[in-house]
């Protein structure tokens, strides 16, 4: 449907055809023409007017008492007028910050980038979604000189843009390590240093750190503080709990983290994940870590990023598609 | 939800008791009530969260500072009475060691 | 360019004089309903702020009469304080919440043109203009 004119002779024309027939069908055009004045950014004071104009110039014996009583009206909607539109322009502010908020998220999807590194014999699924613009979690994979597989999976305390930022941080951080320094407790030891000098005291990051060494089958790591991840047994079919005790980053400024070895034998799994995983809810109700695993066990048979993307899809539909923490989870199979 | 504050202060040593979920919207409130206690010298603060069904890592971020101030002014704290749920955050993330938690009294949780 | 008058606002009352001077002087000049009220609605709350945050202030009426167009200017004057970030006060929704009504945003957005001059002390003036259409 043409949009339509805005202008007196038509709201008259309409008016009176509505006037001298009452029917639906000027009903129908009177919301017509509700829509185009909106779309034409006519303030409810000007439609006021307009409906004197067009009564005078229909009616001109009109009585006096309601024409004063119009201007009455008139007089009452100009302040409803004037909020009409700096709602206006607070909505084109707020689109305007939404689109910034959108290219920061951008940068800081080009900035935090990291690619599933392709290994013989290494099965890897990855999926990461924030809960709103930008993420407060965070992965890195990192190929060592040694053929071995760094892996860091973070969480920022807090959600949004100051965790995106403290996250950048980390990142960069992480990079300008020296390769030789690599090892998971020597990781996690320089980065507590960083985040202690440099973020708010209620702020603070815990960080799983792993190294895999595909040729020995041994997994090495160490954990700031982090959701514990879990091990699959294929042999066994059980899963267990990757446990690491460690201090989160940047609450004292020397600390010291352990390491920890595992073997990983063929058909294994090592799930790392946030704990936008485990703490989902539904409705009042936390799930509970038997039913992330039992989430995780029903779809342990196909390959590892479908698995990881069918594993979200269960969790995003349990919570009504509104995720209420920023959603990590990396799974690697070890395939010969 | 909501979380109930409720301090008892005294000269020497407060109690405060909390009933609700620590989260991202009740958090300032505790920082608020907390803070202002291990900021006096020497200050003995007990916080019980006997009640306390919730807590995320905001949560946390309160007791770190309000930790690191107990440091800097020779006041201490202590944590009583914590669910399984809310002690469990403490212990993977490693604080339970820094912070005095007492697991003695802990309720009927287990 | 003449024919300047003014009206001082002490009390709420006067208000009402500064709106009934300006939609006489507005209908004079041969204003039109709709922007008689408006330019009532700006009077007010420029004379509401006055009367709220202001010492000695007073609103007055210049008729603005140039080569191709005539317009009513509104002028609001006081010895207060001054507007120390007059960005800040020109923002949408800063002043709205604490019931001012639109505030200085809402007068812009009355009239045709806008100026404020502040000096931190010494006082505000603010001058308002609608031409006619």
């Amino acid at each position: 449907m043409e949009t339509m004119d805005t202008d007196i002779s038509n709201y008259r024309n309409l008016l009176r055809h509505y006037i001298e027939i009452r029917d639906e069908q000027s009903l129908y055009g009177a919301e017509q023409l509700s829509k185009a004045f909106i779309k034409d950014n006519i303030p409810p004071d000007e439609i006021i007017n307009l409906h004197i104009q067009a009564m005078s110039e229909l009616y001109p014996d009109i009585p006096e008492y309601f024409q004063y009583s119009m201007s009455f009206l008139l007089e009452v909607m100009i302040a409803y007028g004037m909020a009409h539109q700096e709602y206006r322009s607070l909505r084109e502010e707020q689109s305007e910050l939404k689109s910034e908020i959108a290219v920061a998220a951008n940068m800081q999807d080009t900035l935090l980038t990291t690619t599933k590194p392709e290994i013989d014999g290494l099965d890897i699924g990855v999926v990461s979604v924030p809960a709103h613009q930008m993420s407060g979690d965070y992965y890195h994979f990192l190929m060592g000189g040694d053929d071995s597989l760094g892996i860091a999976i973070a969480d920022v305390i807090g959600k949004g843009i100051p965790a995106a930022l403290a996250m950048s941080m980390i990142k960069y951080s992480m990079d300008s390590l020296p390769e030789a320094t690599m090892s998971p407790k020597t990781i996690l030891k320089n980065l507590n240093r960083v985040v202690e000098r440099n973020v708010d005291s209620s702020m603070f990051i815990t960080m799983f750190y792993a190294q895999f060494f595909p040729y020995e089958n041994k997994l090495w790591y160490a954990s700031a503080g982090h959701e514990p991840g879990f091990h699959y047994n294929a042999e066994a079919k059980t899963f267990n709990e990757i446990k690491a005790k460690g201090l989160v980053l940047g609450v004292t400024p020397d600390t010291d983290y352990r390491e920890y070895e595992r073997t990983i034998h063929q058909g294994d799994m090592v799930i790392l994940l946030t704990d936008g995983v485990t703490e989902c809810r539904q409705g009042d109700r936390f799930i509970e870590t038997e039913e992330v695993l039992e989430i995780i066990e029903k779809y342990a048979d196909y390959p590892a990023q479908e698995m990881v993307n069918k594993v979200y899809k269960h969790f995003e539909r349990m919570q009504d598609f509104q995720l209420r923490d920023d959603f990590t989870l990396i799974v690697l199979r070890k395939e010969v | 939800m909501n979380l109930n504050i409720d301090v008892a202060e005294g000269n020497e040593k407060s109690v405060v008791k909390l009933s609700g979920e620590i989260d991202a919207y009740t958090a300032p409130e505790l920082k608020d009530n907390v803070l202002p206690l291990t900021k006096k010298e020497g200050h003995q603060t007990e916080i019980n969260m006997e009640n306390v069904h919730y807590m995320d890592s905001t949560g946390l971020g309160i007791f770190i500072s309000a930790l690191k101030s107990t440091n800097e002014n020779n006041s201490t704290m202590r944590l009583v009475d914590l669910q399984d749920r809310v002690l469990r955050l403490f212990q993977i993330t490693g604080l339970d060691e820094l912070i005095t938690i007492d697991t003695a009294i802990r309720g009927g949780n287990e | 360019m003449d024919l300047k008058s003014c009206v001082d606002i002490n009390q709420e009352w006067d208000i009402v004089k500064a709106r009934q001077l300006g939609r006489a002087k507005a209908r004079g000049i041969g204003f039109g309903t709709v922007d008689q009220a408006r330019l009532a609605t700006a009077v007010s709350e420029l004379a509401r702020n006055l009367y709220l945050y202001a010492d000695r202030g007073k609103i007055c009426f210049e008729i603005t009469d140039e080569l191709d167009r005539k317009g009513l200017c509104v002028i609001s004057l006081d010895v207060g304080p001054g507007i120390e970030n007059i960005s800040r006060v020109m923002e949408d929704g800063y002043s709205t919440s604490g019931g001012l009504g639109a505030g200085l945003p809402g007068v812009k957005r009355l009239v045709d043109q806008f100026d404020i001059h502040s000096e931190e002390e010494q006082g505000t003036e603010i001058r308002a203009i609608k031409w006619l259409r």
